[in-house]
């Protein structure tokens, strides 16, 4: 019965854009555009979720990891030509040593030290995306990134675009799933619960955090690459702190530390602007206003009203 | 060697602000334990109040700075009221991400408010030059030092002799004891984020004339005063206010000899290395005013 539902929801999933162009005739592409972006947005907002969620670190420096992957994947594709099937990968494995490197320093920090740390870290990566031209063209953007070509498979297409997302998003949520769940989830989750009870219990807490920091800061990277290749510009504008901060409102908006709550979230995040229509700068108000609103509120999320009346409702960090 | 001087001065200006606004922080972290991710923006609400005052209203200097101080003060009162009651008891998570949220409204409000070009404040004091022997000085940064030396005399004063200065130092030792023996703990945390808030509406009505006010200026303030808090020792104020200088005058001689795109990264840089070697700020751990 079950995998029943999941394979006639995956088909529908895969169908999406007949049944978009069969439904919505001329909206295709709009539509498309969405999706690719709440599928590019859902596997970064559940990489993001790895480290906050479950191993309770509350790190801002995921858009810099962001960046790192974006940066490197669009400039070996610009300046050095290389082939996609390179240089996402070497976005990943930058991003992912970054991650390493400055999470030695910075996981000697606790609670708010650690989430300025990182937020440090976040800016000064912006500044350098800024000022130094030379490399990254600052404000005048890396321009002209070649859409991806893997062989002979090339993707230039929306709908192509919207299977490589999905397929981003996929694989992303199986990993997710994989480290959340199994002793290792279990682990991250003793360390984000009571991070002295597990080292008693011979939990390594800063093995734990620092890889579900480099995980996750990898994933990022590998996103950032993706969505370079689908938008075909980068700007130092894309490394924000709001970049930060529309995840927090994914995560939270859905439901701290689950998949489908994070997922949900991300879904209702990107589409709430589309829906409302409204400008940037309202939009900014009205996410700072919802973060703080739910976080106040209602800390587990849209996945918490679903599992309010049964039994498996729970309270991420005790809040 | 006039070019160092003048270096230095602009660094002690920096330097001040910065210990303002730190010293703000360190006292909310002092008597709740809770860091206030809005802080900056407090300063940027300052500036603006400051701007509206002299600027649009052509009130005098000394009373439209008041204005501002009185301004972010009653703000402060508001906002203990309105979001920080709220999180006082729940997880530092939850505090943090609260007052961040805080801090991305206010700041997308003053874009919609103020428009994001920068507001010019500049006042007759920031016009005239003083020149020593070679160092030009605009009077401002002068009146910017030594309303800073009051600001952090009568600090000192306060929270060492007054009621309510014993109060806040009481709670921040030991909330329940202050609980049991009758001081009001929770008009205690009132006051501190009133008195936290004057204090970044002091620093905005003094440094506005020299720096421009933009919406987003508070997001690297607050990460630079929280540098200078940790480097302080956590919590503690005078250690803030001295690291505060010092990352100023860091921040100027690097902006004057090493590069100025990346001056504002020395904070960090800064706290970086602090933490490294001395993980319990420069002045020792202490928790307290």
């Amino acid at each position: 019965m079950r995998a029943g539902r999941f394979i006639l929801g995956s088909a529908a999933l895969v169908a999406v854009p007949w049944i978009v162009a069969a439904l919505l005739p001329g909206q295709q592409r709009y539509v498309l555009h969405v999706l690719i972006f709440t599928a590019l947005y859902g596997s970064l907002a559940l990489s993001y979720d790895l480290v906050v969620g479950h191993v309770g670190s509350l790190s801002l420096a995921h858009p810099a990891f962001f960046g790192l992957g974006a940066y490197t994947a669009a400039l070996l594709a610009t300046e050095g030509h290389w082939p996609f099937a390179a240089a996402l990968p070497a976005g990943v494995g930058l991003a992912a040593l970054v991650a390493l490197a400055v999470g030695v320093p910075m996981f000697r920090l606790t609670e708010h030290s650690f989430a300025m740390g990182t937020l440090g870290f976040a800016i000064v990566t912006q500044v350098v995306a800024t000022n130094w031209v030379d490399f990254t063209h600052g404000p005048l953007c890396v321009t002209g990134i070649p859409k991806p070509q893997v062989g002979a498979l090339r993707i230039a297409t929306l709908p192509a675009f919207y299977w490589m997302g999905l397929a981003t998003l996929a694989l992303v949520a199986l990993l997710y799933r994989g480290l959340t769940t199994f002793r290792l989830g279990r682990a991250f989750h003793a360390v984000r619960d009571n991070e002295t009870l597990a080292a008693a219990a011979s939990i390594d807490p800063l093995k734990y955090r620092m890889l579900g920091f480099v995980i996750g800061g990898a994933v990022a990277g590998g996103v950032g690459a993706l969505y370079v290749s689908y938008v075909g510009v980068l700007c130092p504008g894309e490394l924000t702190v709001s970049l930060s901060v529309n995840l927090l409102v994914m995560i939270f908006l859905g439901g701290i530390g689950t998949l489908r709550g994070v997922l949900v979230g991300a879904a209702a995040f990107t589409a709430l602007p589309e829906v409302l229509r409204m400008a940037p700068n309202w939009r900014m108000v009205i996410y700072g206003l919802l973060l703080l609103v739910i976080v106040i509120r209602a800390p587990d999320g849209l996945e918490g009203l679903i599992r309010r009346g049964s039994s498996l409702g729970r309270r991420p960090w005790g809040a | 060697m006039s070019d160092l001087a003048e270096q230095l001065v602009h660094g002690l200006t920096l330097g001040s602000l910065y210990a303002m606004v730190a010293a703000g922080l360190a006292l909310m972290f002092g008597v709740v334990r809770l860091i206030n991710f809005a802080h900056g923006e407090f300063y940027m609400l300052g500036g603006y109040a400051f701007w509206y005052a002299y600027a649009e209203l052509g009130l005098p200097y000394p009373v439209a700075g008041l204005v501002a101080v009185a301004a972010m003060g009653v703000f402060g009162l508001v906002y203990e009221r309105a979001v920080i009651r709220a999180i006082l008891a729940r997880t530092w998570h939850v505090q943090l991400i609260a007052t961040l949220a805080t801090s991305i409204t206010l700041t997308n409000l003053a874009i919609l408010v103020f428009g994001t070009q920068p507001k010019e404040v500049p006042t007759r004091l920031s016009a005239a030059i003083l020149d020593v022997g070679g160092v030009r000085l605009a009077w401002q940064r002068l009146l910017v030092l030594g309303a800073a030396v009051a600001i952090f005399a009568g600090l000192e004063w306060f929270v060492r002799h007054a009621r309510l200065g014993k109060a806040m130092r009481a709670v921040s030792q030991n909330r329940e004891a202050c609980a049991v023996v009758g001081v009001d703990v929770q008009q205690v945390a009132l006051a501190t984020f009133g008195i936290s808030a004057g204090l970044a509406g002091a620093a905005a009505a003094l440094v506005s004339p020299l720096f421009s006010i933009f919406p987003d200026v508070g997001a690297l303030l607050t990460l630079k005063a929280f540098a200078a808090v940790i480097v302080g020792g956590f919590g503690y104020v005078r250690g803030a206010i001295a690291a505060a200088v010092l990352i100023g005058i860091a921040e100027s001689l690097a902006a004057g000899y090493v590069s100025y795109a990346y001056k504002d990264a020395i904070a960090f840089v800064v706290m970086v290395v602090v933490l490294l070697v001395r993980p319990q700020g420069l002045f020792g751990r202490r928790i307290g005013i």
